[in-house]
């Protein structure tokens, strides 16, 4: 559905985006997560035929995004950095004017079916102006989809949001996923991106890593297996096994390193039972993609 | 460039501008209309034209008639500039232009949606005023009223509504959306874009009062000069108005 080739975009001598290759297949969540100024924006904008690209090339939704932006623009929908909605208008009147910019056959049926979808209905009538931060950025939401987009892109949907407000949206989304749509989705909030995407892009001008959020923390940590006992035991004789990587004890836990946990755990735990450990507990140590992020952004000398 | 979303954008300004609260409507409705309804007032102030002589009619109709002359060389130039320069100042404040310019919606039709968005208005505001006016003055003053206004306004008169009403119009709104997407704040586009006006309705004051109810051409010759303007700054908001530019320039 996305393809991006060498992207580059220069805004004067400052690189904003820098040589980003990227795939993404047709029902795919992808997560695209970076620092301020990384330049995630930028490439939205590029991928949604806003801005041309410096160098290199895009095809969104099988249309070439140099060639033929105006034709991008139609099949995508963009949730854009703010809102930028019309205050004084209606929210009816703000989306009713996107649907005609659209020339959608049937404006009044999308409307309503978006509004009551975000539960905006009742409140159609009223100038957008009177919304709360996150009634406004539902009613944005609503207008990047009015004309059913096979490609959304969603630039920081939940900032500013309250929890409650913020967990509307992500199950928003998260519906929009099931119906197969793909889903770009620019955000800062790792939990959200753990949540939502099927697979998360590092970038920081250019793109640090790739893959899914599992990926990603098993390839800097390796898998880390937890074991809670009764009491401690001492591990001054080694384990005697080839496969331990790595063994912290810290008290009445051990935190233990394995490359394949499914196999090698029955045969750890036998060997650990042996050495007269009563063993409460045997868990697998799930990191946060926080400290996957914080780990791989430090190591990228800008 | 399709018709459809021109038209589509010009109806969203008139909705926007004109629920954007009091500030449009007196500057493009209530004034006009009411320093219309003040000359006319004037004008039935004098009395009986029946009892004055030819001579001292035509004096009086000449000195009558000129300052509603005056008004409709100035609601061209005056109405576009306050919606022109909305048109553009609030799409800049809301940073409605990103979302706006992801649609199919081309740069070229956001700016002629904008620029007829106040363009008409002000030249339909401006004959509507003078057909209000030259209406009262046929049903509610004596018929040689007019007939004298007519000998002494009539090619002035079509000059202005014909053609300089357009062509200003055309201009002040121009001036204002160039003026409008450099500047970051209203105030100070609105005191810039006073001085790209005045320098056009003194001109046309000026030969209003020194020259003009001899020779209407002199006005024509002033519309050819502000049509030459028109184009220059169609050329310069032609580059103001890429996608590129609005998205990475405007502040
Ligand atoms: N119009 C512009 N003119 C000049 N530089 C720009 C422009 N737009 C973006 N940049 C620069 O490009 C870089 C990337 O910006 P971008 O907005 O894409 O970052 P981002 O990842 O979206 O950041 P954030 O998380 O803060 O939204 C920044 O250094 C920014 O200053
Ligand atoms: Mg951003």
């Amino acid at each position: 559905m996305i393809i991006a080739e060498h992207l580059t975009r220069r805004f004067g001598d400052r690189v904003a985006v820098e040589n980003l290759s990227l795939e993404i297949a047709e029902g795919e969540v992808f997560g695209f997560l970076g620092p301020n100024g990384a330049g995630k924006t930028t490439t939205v904008r590029m991928l949604a035929g806003l801005l041309a690209p410096t160098a290199g090339r895009a095809i969104v939704a099988g249309v070439d995004v140099c060639a033929e932006p105006q034709r991008v623009r139609l099949l995508v929908g963009i949730l854009t950095e703010h809102p930028g909605l019309y205050e004084k208008l209606s929210a009816w009147h703000n989306l009713k004017f996107y649907g005609d910019l659209y020339n959608l056959p049937n404006p009044e049926a999308q409307i309503e079916k978006y509004l009551n979808l975000l539960g905006l209905w009742e409140r159609r009538f009223e100038p957008v102006g009177t919304f709360s931060k996150g009634m406004k950025q539902k009613l944005a939401i609503a207008r990047a989809l009015l004309h059913e987009p096979k490609v959304l892109f969603l630039d920081e949907p939940t900032s500013g949001l309250d929890p409650e407000s913020a967990k509307t949206v992500r199950d928003f989304i998260a519906q929009l996923a099931s119906e197969k749509r793909t889903i770009f989705l620019c955000t800062h909030n790792l939990y959200e991106a753990e949540q939502l995407c099927t697979r998360i892009g590092l970038i920081k001008q250019r793109l640090i890593k790739v893959g899914s959020p599992q990926q990603l923390k098993r390839e800097l940590y390796g898998r880390q297996i937890v074991i809670d006992l009764k009491e401690p035991i001492s591990l001054s004789e080694d384990l005697q096994l080839p496969f331990v990587r790595n063994v912290q004890a810290n008290g009445t836990r051990l935190l233990i390193q394995l490359d394949d946990p499914e196999a090698q755990n029955p045969v750890l735990i036998k060997r650990l039972v042996e050495l007269g450990a009563q063993i409460q507990f045997v868990r697998e140590h799930d990191r946060s993609l926080e400290e996957v992020y914080l780990e791989l952004i430090s190591e990228e000398k800008p | 460039m399709t018709l459809k979303r021109v038209r589509v954008l010009m109806m969203k300004e008139w909705r926007e501008a004109f629920k954007g609260g009091k500030t449009i409507w007196i500057g493009t409705v209530a004034v006009p209309f009411i320093l219309l309804g003040v000359s006319l007032f004037q004008l039935f102030q004098f009395g009986d034209f029946d009892r004055v002589n030819p001579e001292e009619l035509s004096r009086v109709v000449g000195a009558l008639f000129l300052v509603p002359l005056l008004y409709f060389l100035m609601f061209p130039l005056v109405i576009p500039h306050s919606i022109a320069i909305y048109a553009i100042m609030s799409e800049k404040e809301q940073k409605s232009l990103e979302p706006l310019l992801a649609t199919p919606l081309r740069t070229e039709e956001l700016f002629v949606g904008k620029a007829l968005a106040s363009i008409l208005p002000a030249v339909g505001i401006t004959w509507m005023a003078f057909a209000l006016f030259v209406g009262v003055v046929w049903f509610l003053l004596p018929p040689m009223v007019l007939e004298v206004a007519w000998q002494q306004f009539g090619a002035i008169w079509l000059m202005a509504l014909g053609l300089f009403a357009p062509l200003a119009a055309a201009f002040m709104t121009f001036a204002s959306m160039t003026i409008a997407t450099r500047v970051s704040d209203l105030r100070t586009a609105q005191l810039l874009s006073s001085f790209a006006m005045l320098p056009v309705l003194l001109s046309a004051f000026f030969l209003v009062f020194q020259h003009l109810l001899g020779r209407p051409m002199l006005l024509g010759l002033l519309a050819l000069g502000i049509f030459v303007l028109d184009l220059g700054l169609v050329w310069l908001n032609v580059k103001l108005f890429g996608r590129e530019e609005i998205l990475t320039r405007w502040r």
